[in-house]
C-alpha cells in the first residue's frame, strides 16, 4: 500500500484478538458443562487446552504474528527493490528506511497484515522523547522513544521500555537515546533531501 | 568488562598494566568505529580495529548511534615499553557509554597508528 493513509490499528484484528480467545474459553466451559468432554484425564486435558490456549495466545500470539508479518514485509520489499538501509523494530512498529529512493516502510503491531510505504517527505517533526522526569539525581526514565508525524498521524517508536525507572546515565537509557537519535537523524536526512527535490 | 578494569580504564588509564607505575602520554587520537549501536561485539583482535577504525578530529564528527574509539599511546619508563590504550565507547549527546578497554603491550597496533600519522601528513 504505497502512499495510502496510515492506519495504525485494524479494529477488526484488535477485536478478534480480544474476543476470539474469550469465545474459545466460553466454548471450553460450555463443552465441559454439557459433558461433551469425557469424564477422565483426557477431558481435563481438553478443558485445560481450551482454557490456557487463549491465555498463551494473548501472551505471545501477537508478537508471533507481528514477527512473521515483518519478515514477510521485508521479503516483499526486497522483491519491490526497496533498499532496506535502516531497519528499526520498536516492538509496536517496524520502521524501514530506504535512503536511496527516500521512502519509509511501516508496519504496526495492531495492523500487522498491512504494510505502508510512504515518501520520506511526508515524515515531519521527528524528535526524541527521552521520557526524563524528576530532577537532580532523581532524574530518570522508563521509556525512550522517537516520534514522527505522517499526514497528521503521530507515530511513536520505542527504543527502550521497562517497568522500572532508570537513571538518565544508565546504559539502558543511553542505548535507547542513541538508537532514537540515530533514527531521527536518518528520518530527517531522508525527508530533508526529498523536500529539496 | 570487570569493574576494576573499567575503573582503571576510566580513572587511571595512564597506569602501566604490568608494573602499575604512571606512564607518559606520547600520542592520542580519536577514531570512529564502524559499528552502530547495539551491534558492537567485544573483541580485542587488533585486526578488527585496523579494519574498522576511521580517524576523526572531534567527537561531533561521529554520527549519532555510532561507536567511537579513543586510542592513547603511552611510554612506560619502568618497563621501557610502548603501550597502546584503546577505549571503545558510545558517544550519546554529552555522555559516553563505556564499552571496552584494551591495552596492547606488544606493538599490535603500532603499524596501524603509524599509517594514520602518515595519512595526517
Amino acid at each position: 500500500m504505497e502512499n495510502e493513509r496510515i492506519k495504525k490499528i485494524n479494529w477488526l484484528y484488535l477485536g478478534g484478538y480480544i474476543i476470539l480467545p474469550i469465545l474459545v474459553i466460553v466454548l471450553g466451559i460450555a463443552l465441559t458443562v454439557w459433558h461433551v468432554f469425557p469424564d477422565n484425564g483426557l477431558g481435563t486435558i481438553l478443558f485445560a487446552i481450551f482454557l490456557f490456549g487463549p491465555v498463551v495466545f494473548w501472551s505471545v500470539g501477537g508478537s508471533f504474528i507481528f514477527k512473521r508479518q515483518n519478515k514477510k514485509m521485508e521479503q516483499e520489499l526486497d522483491r519491490e527493490n526497496f533498499h532496506r538501509d535502516h531497519t528499526f523494530n520498536g516492538k509496536g512498529v517496524e520502521v524501514i528506511v530506504d535512503t536511496k529512493d527516500k521512502k519509509v516502510a511501516l508496519k504496526f503491531f495492531w495492523n500487522p497484515f498491512e504494510k505502508f510505504i510512504i515518501d520520506a517527505k511526508k515524515v515531519e517533526n521527528a524528535y526524541v522523547d527521552t521520557g526524563a522526569c524528576g530532577s537532580g539525581f532523581m532524574e530518570g526514565s522508563s521509556r525512550v522513544s522517537f516520534l514522527f508525524t505522517v499526514d497528521g498521524i503521530k507515530i511513536r517508536v520505542n527504543t527502550f521500555t521497562s517497568n522500572q525507572r532508570f537513571r538518565m546515565d544508565s546504559n539502558y537509557i543511553l542505548d535507547g537515546i542513541s538508537k532514537a537519535d540515530m533514527m531521527v537523524n536518518i528520518l530527517n536526512e531522508a525527508s530533508k533531501d526529498n523536500k529539496k527535490k | 568488562m570487570s569493574f576494576l578494569k573499567k575503573f582503571k580504564g576510566l580513572f587511571h588509564d595512564d597506569w602501566c598494566p604490568t608494573c602499575n607505575s604512571e606512564m607518559e602520554l606520547t600520542d592520542k587520537q580519536l577514531f570512529m568505529l564502524n559499528e552502530t549501536v547495539s551491534h558492537y561485539v567485544s573483541t580485542r583482535n587488533p585486526a578488527y580495529f585496523q579494519n574498522n577504525l576511521l580517524k576523526v578530529d572531534k567527537k561531533s564528527d561521529i554520527p549519532a548511534g555510532v561507536y567511537a574509539c579513543g586510542i592513547k599511546t603511552y611510554w612506560c619508563s619502568e618497563c621501557s615499553k610502548k603501550i597502546v590504550y584503546v577505549q571503545v565507547f558510545l558517544p550519546v549527546r554529552d555522555q559516553e557509554k563505556m564499552e571496552d578497554v584494551f591495552y596492547y603491550e606488544n606493538g599490535e597496533l603500532n603499524n596501524f597508528l603509524e599509517k594514520q600519522k602518515n595519512y595526517k601528513l
